[in-house]
This record gives C-alpha cells, structure tokens and sequence, in this order.
C-alpha cells in the first residue's frame, strides 16, 4: 500500500451569480463588463476587488458613459448589486441598454444580426481560391459565446432601453443603489465623504453578493475639489477601500477635460494608472477629421495603461487575450508584437476590435510614381500614398519649418513663428484651390501595333 | 538565463533605489528581492512598507515561489496609509511623516533581537508625492530612513515611479543622489511583445564610490519576460523568440 495520498480537491465554492473563476489564477473572481471584447481585453472580466478607470478624452462623445452604461446594465441582469454615484443617478440608470426584448428570456443561438453580417453573408457566396476555403474568416473581434448558459455576460442591445420595472424591482429589492452625490456632504471634504459613504454601502453588504459600484464621471463640476491630488486622492483611497471588501468591485469614468496631460500636468495619464488596478482610454476621433479618414471603420482607439492583476505578477489578458494576440505557450512563437486595437459604436453594440491598415494604406507600401510637388488637398479624403506640401508663397521672412505628419501624409509649412495665424489662413486658401500640379505618371504599356524584337 | 537580482546586492547595506515606468511595473523585482533574501539566509527578516502593493496580492505571489508568508515569523507587513489615516488630517504633514518614521524604527528595534539582517523595502514613494505630501518632507524621510537602515545593517530598497524619463523629478533627483545603486527598469522602446516585457540597468549612485556590482549600462540592458510568479531574464537578442 503506498504512502501516497490522492490528492482531493477542495470542495469547489459556490461562486456569486455572474461571475467565474480566472483561469490564469484560480482564487482571482472575474464579472464581466458587460462588453465582451472588454471582457476579453481585461483577461476574461474585471476581477473583484479591482477598480477599472475609463478615460475619454474626447469632448465630443460620451465613450466612457457608454462603458459605465454596459457595467451597470450587465450588474443589474446578473442579479448583483449596483451602486452608482452620480448627480442624477435615476436618471442614468434609466438610460441603460437592455438585452433584445425578443431574446429577453430564450437565449438566441446567432449572434445578434447587424449591417456587417448581413453583408457577410451576401459576400459568401463568392469563390474562394480551393486553397483558402478551409480556413476560418478573418475576425477582428471576440464573438460572444451565446451558446453558453451560464449568465457571465449578457447580450446587450443599444436600441433597447432598460423598463423601467427592472429598475424599480431593483431598487425595491436594495440591488440597485443610487446614490447622489449632493445629499448630505460636507463641502469641504466632498471625496472624502464620498468615500466614507461607499464604506457604509459596502460594510452594509455581505461578502457573498457581489457588489458593482459605478461612478460615470468622477470630478466633473458637482463634485468638490477636483484639483489632481484629489482625484488621485480618491481613486487611491477606493482602491484601498476595495481591498478591504473584495467582493466589490468598480468602474470609474474620467470627463472629457479630466483627461489630458493639460488639466493634470505632465505625465497624468500614468498617474491615474498607478493609483488604479486597472485604466484603459478611448480616444475617439471626434476632434480630428484626418483621423476618421484614415480609420473609416473605426470610431476611436483604445489605449491600454494598466491590466488588472490582482494575485499575480503577469495579467491574465497577456496570455489568454485573443485581442491583444501577445498569447503565446512558453517559448512557442514568441517575439509577435500587441495588435492595435480600436472601437467602434455600431447600431446596436460597441465593440473592441483589432486595427488593423487597409490594403492601400501603411507606410510600407512601396511608392513607383515619384511623389509629387503639390496634390489637390479634398476636404474630407487624404491620399494614403505620396507626399503632400503645401508651398507658401508668401514673404520669405520665414524662421521656423514646422513638420507636420499624419502617418502617410507629410505636409510642410513654412512661417515665421510672428506669422503663424496667417500662415493657416494661406494654408486654407491652398487647400480650397484645387491646384493640381501633379506629374505625369509613368505608363509601362504594351503596344501591340509596333513589332515586337522577336517577331521572326 | 541570466538571474537578476546578484545576491550581494540583496544583502548589501545601503539604500538600493528602484525606478519603474507604468509600462514596465517593477513590482516582480520588488518581490524577487523579497524571496530571495528570505529563502538566502535563515536570519534575515524583511519588512515590507507598503503605500499601493497589498498583503493579499504580496501572500499569492510568494506562494508561487514557495514561500508561505502567513506563517512565516520573518516577514512583516505595514499599511502605511493605515497609520496616516490614523491620524487628524489637519496635522502637519512633517509630525505625520515623522510618525511613520517612528512606526518604522520601532518596528525593527522590536524584531530585531541584535541577531536578525534586515531587508526594508519601501514601496512606493512616487504615491505619497502624488498624494499631497512635499517633496521637502519626503526626502527628509528617505535619508532618514537611509541613515537608520545603515546605522542597523539593513539594506533599503526604495521604489519609485518615472512619470516622464525626459524630465527627472525633484524627488528623483533626491533619491539618486542617496543612493548607493539604481535599478532602472524600462520598457522596450519599441513597445510591446510577446517575448520581452522590458529591460533593467543597474547603475552606481553617487555614494558609492568602488562599486563592489557588475553594472549593467543601458546599451546592454539586461532583458526580462514576466511569467506568472515573476520573471526570466535574458540578454538582449538571446530569448526564446530569437534563438
């Protein structure tokens, strides 16, 4: 008889509704965000006991709400309690998606149908070279797996709004708490007692439940004292706080101007990402019209500052995110770099994809035609190959060369720096005169009529 | 396979100072030096100052190297904003920083029972600036903390974050000049990949003037992979990806 003893496994805990173990740590509880490629970027969910930090800096949209809307919507279909912080917190959860009113209560084999597959599946019956035909359709995104019973992640719907009895039978069941931010906090420590009453909210709850807490935008103007040290402040103190409760978990949105390097001095950015387990960043495209016309099917990039890890040195994502493609078995094929990745808001759903150039666009397209001196500037389309200058014609009192560079087009402007504000107003004029300078290309041709050296 | 951090640098006297970049967290160094002094000498004790890291996330690590710090005497752990939220917040920031140094110094008074080498690490001082403290205030703090870890034989190892590499900080410029070595963990600049996480140099501080270490200099920075219970550490152009 041996010595040896099986080893049995410890009685599996029950886990909490919505949510899973990480597969990379078994003691890590994941929830999800409500987006499964999110999901997917994080390392198969949020973990408990870890703050996410959303930046958008883009003034122009409402990126970091949208995030916020899904993670209180997927925390009020799991069952989980939820608490937002925000001025008019009825309001907001009033405006979160729901699931399909269809698929409400049957789960639906196929993905939910949209322009972009019915185009996909218009295009499949074109032929496929033999040799390709085996091979999957090129994806950049995650599909969510909706064949799975379990209720980790939802599908959710943008044009379906949440009812309103969800939202009261939440609320009257205490799993949805809304909290607002102007009752009964003292001005002077306003983060700080906003602190203490997330405290009381989670010391109230049991450590079996799990609980979401949503903040839409921290430091936007009804809250007090939003100088940097203050945010940083909090976000290092709910940090703390999560610690202490780990059955909870939050997702914190920035404002628009909370964002950038201009509110918070140098190097902000990495600050919020220190103080945080968690930061990602939407940039949309909403300021730059160049940018939209070089990622026509994008709205915006994402930016990753910092992956949850919460018992262990490596994130989870870096092995397992399919987005990310840094997945890699010890040593194996090693040596890829991260996909690029970028958003887009579709009818129904955002989604995270991987970014990746069209078939004309990159730097390393190899250019035959000499670029030329001055090409037609369109409004709305910049040519993806050939160098673009814009000559100024002005007096030649210029003392600085400004290099402007948008990833495949270069444009020169010449100025003074005294001159500047003129020089944008000629570089405007040259752009609505179409002055089309362009060389003639060069034309390899066949001529049929002329004999060929061959021809015996 | 190169190994990193050499053991006499775990157990050196004086004050190792550690600089990370939020691509390239440092926090796996931060915790090899943990295990490896306690797995070295039966002795040493360590004692684990923690501004952001916490227990639960220190505990999990080390049991992936063996290490069991629940049950383990050796090991000591303090909440640094524990202590400062303890007291009033309109007090002065130099009696509170003062307190910590207080805490601190009594801590290895009692533990020490004139046997014990000890390890200090401090993580994170980059936070305590963010969080409002002065800089003034905050290296007042270190030397003193430097000058008392000499004073008992301890070695101290001082963490901070590089915001912009461009433009060194006041604080950052503090801490190097006390310093005896700097750890300067980078990451690639060419970004991301799969095989190298980031790069390390080991430079000498100003203090030190025969530097007993192999340096490593920027240009042939020693290369790292994070896996999940630390790190593997290469040359440059050696690791699995290439080879």
């Amino acid at each position: 008889m041996s010595s040896f003893k099986r080893k049995v496994p410890s009685k599996q805990v029950a886990l909490p509704p919505g949510t899973r173990a990480s597969s990379s740590s078994p003691s890590t509880i994941l929830t999800s965000s409500g987006i499964p490629s999110l999901d997917d970027i994080l390392g198969g969910g949020l973990p408990l006991s870890c703050s996410l930090v959303v930046l958008a800096p883009d003034n122009h949209s409402a990126y970091g709400e949208l995030v916020q809307k899904y993670f209180v919507a997927q925390g009020i279909a799991c069952g989980q309690t939820v608490c937002i912080l925000h001025d008019d917190a009825v309001t907001f959860a009033a405006e979160c998606m729901w699931m399909p009113n269809s698929s409400s209560n049957t789960r639906t084999p196929t993905p939910p149908a949209d322009e972009e597959d019915e185009a996909a599946r218009n295009e499949e019956n074109i032929k496929i070279a033999w040799r390709y035909e085996q091979m999957k359709k090129f994806q950049t995104t995650v599909v969510p797996n909706n064949l799975s019973t379990d209720d980790f992640c939802n599908t959710f719907d943008l044009t379906s709004r949440i009812p309103l009895s969800v939202i009261d039978d939440a609320r009257n069941d205490k799993r949805l708490l809304l909290l607002n931010l102007n009752e009964g906090c003292d001005v002077a420590s306003s983060m700080m007692g906003v602190i203490r009453r997330i405290q009381h909210v989670l010391a109230a709850t049991s450590s079996t439940e799990v609980v979401r807490l949503c903040i839409p935008s921290l430091g936007s103007l009804e809250w007090v004292g939003q100088s940097p040290k203050d945010i940083l402040h909090f976000l290092h103190s709910l940090r703390r706080l999560l610690r202490q409760y780990p059955h909870a978990c939050a997702c914190v949105s920035l404002p628009p101007h909370l964002c950038t390097d201009s509110w918070g001095g140098m190097g902000w950015v990495q600050k919020v990402g220190w103080v945080t387990d968690a930061a990602i960043s939407l940039e949309g495209f909403g300021a730059d019209p160049s940018l939209v016309a070089l990622f026509p099917s994008h709205h915006g990039l994402l930016q990753i500052h910092k992956l949850p890890t919460p018992h262990t040195i490596l994130s989870a994502s870096d092995k397992y995110s399919t987005l990310r493609g840094l997945s890699s078995s010890a040593g194996a094929s090693v040596g890829s770099g991260e996909n690029n990745l970028a958003f887009k808001c579709m009818r129904k759903r955002l989604i995270f994809e991987t970014m990746h150039l069209d078939l004309e666009g990159g730097v390393t397209e190899r250019r035959t035609a000499p670029s030329a001196n001055a090409i037609s500037l369109d409004a709305g389309i910049a040519h993806a190959h050939g160098v673009l200058r814009v000559v100024d014609e002005g007096p030649s009192r210029s003392l600085a060369t400004v290099e402007v560079e948008l990833e495949q087009t270069t444009t020169e402007i010449r100025g003074s720096l005294s001159e500047s504000p003129g020089m944008s107003q000629s570089a405007a004029k040259n752009a609505t005169t179409p002055s089309k300078l362009k060389k003639p290309k060069k034309k390899v041709a066949f001529h049929s009529d002329k004999p060929d050296l061959y021809d015996f | 396979m190169q190994s990193f951090p050499p053991p006499d640098l775990v157990s050196y006297v004086g004050l190792i100072l550690v600089t990370d970049e939020l691509q390239a967290p440092a926090d796996f160094l931060i915790h090899r030096f943990l295990h490896l002094r306690l797995k070295d000498s039966k002795q040493s004790q360590c004692l684990f100052i923690s501004v952001s890291e916490d227990m639960e996330r220190i505990k999990a690590v080390a049991s992936k190297s063996n290490l069991n710090l629940s049950q383990n005497g050796r090991f000591k752990f303090i909440d640094l904003n524990a202590h400062l939220e303890e007291q009033p917040d309109n007090s002065l920031q130099d009696s509170r920083l003062r307190r910590v140094f207080d805490v601190v110094t009594s801590e290895l008074y009692n533990a020490q029972g004139g046997e014990g080498n000890f390890l200090v690490i401090l993580d994170d001082i980059a936070s305590l600036e963010w969080l409002g403290f002065s800089v003034l205030d905050l290296s007042r703090l270190c030397r003193a903390l430097k000058a008392f870890c000499l004073k008992e034989r301890a070695t101290l190892v001082i963490r901070h974050h590089i915001i912009s590499p461009s433009e060194p900080g006041i604080l950052f410029q503090h801490l190097l000049q006390l310093c005896s070595y700097h750890v300067e963990v980078r990451p690639l600049s060419s970004g991301r990949s799969g095989a190298v996480s980031g790069e390390l140099c080991l430079h000498t501080g100003p203090v030190e003037s025969e530097p007993s270490q192999q340096l490593i200099a920027r240009p042939t920075a020693l290369q790292y992979r994070l896996t999940d219970g630390g790190a593997i550490f290469f040359n440059k152009g050696t690791s699995e990806g290439v080879l």
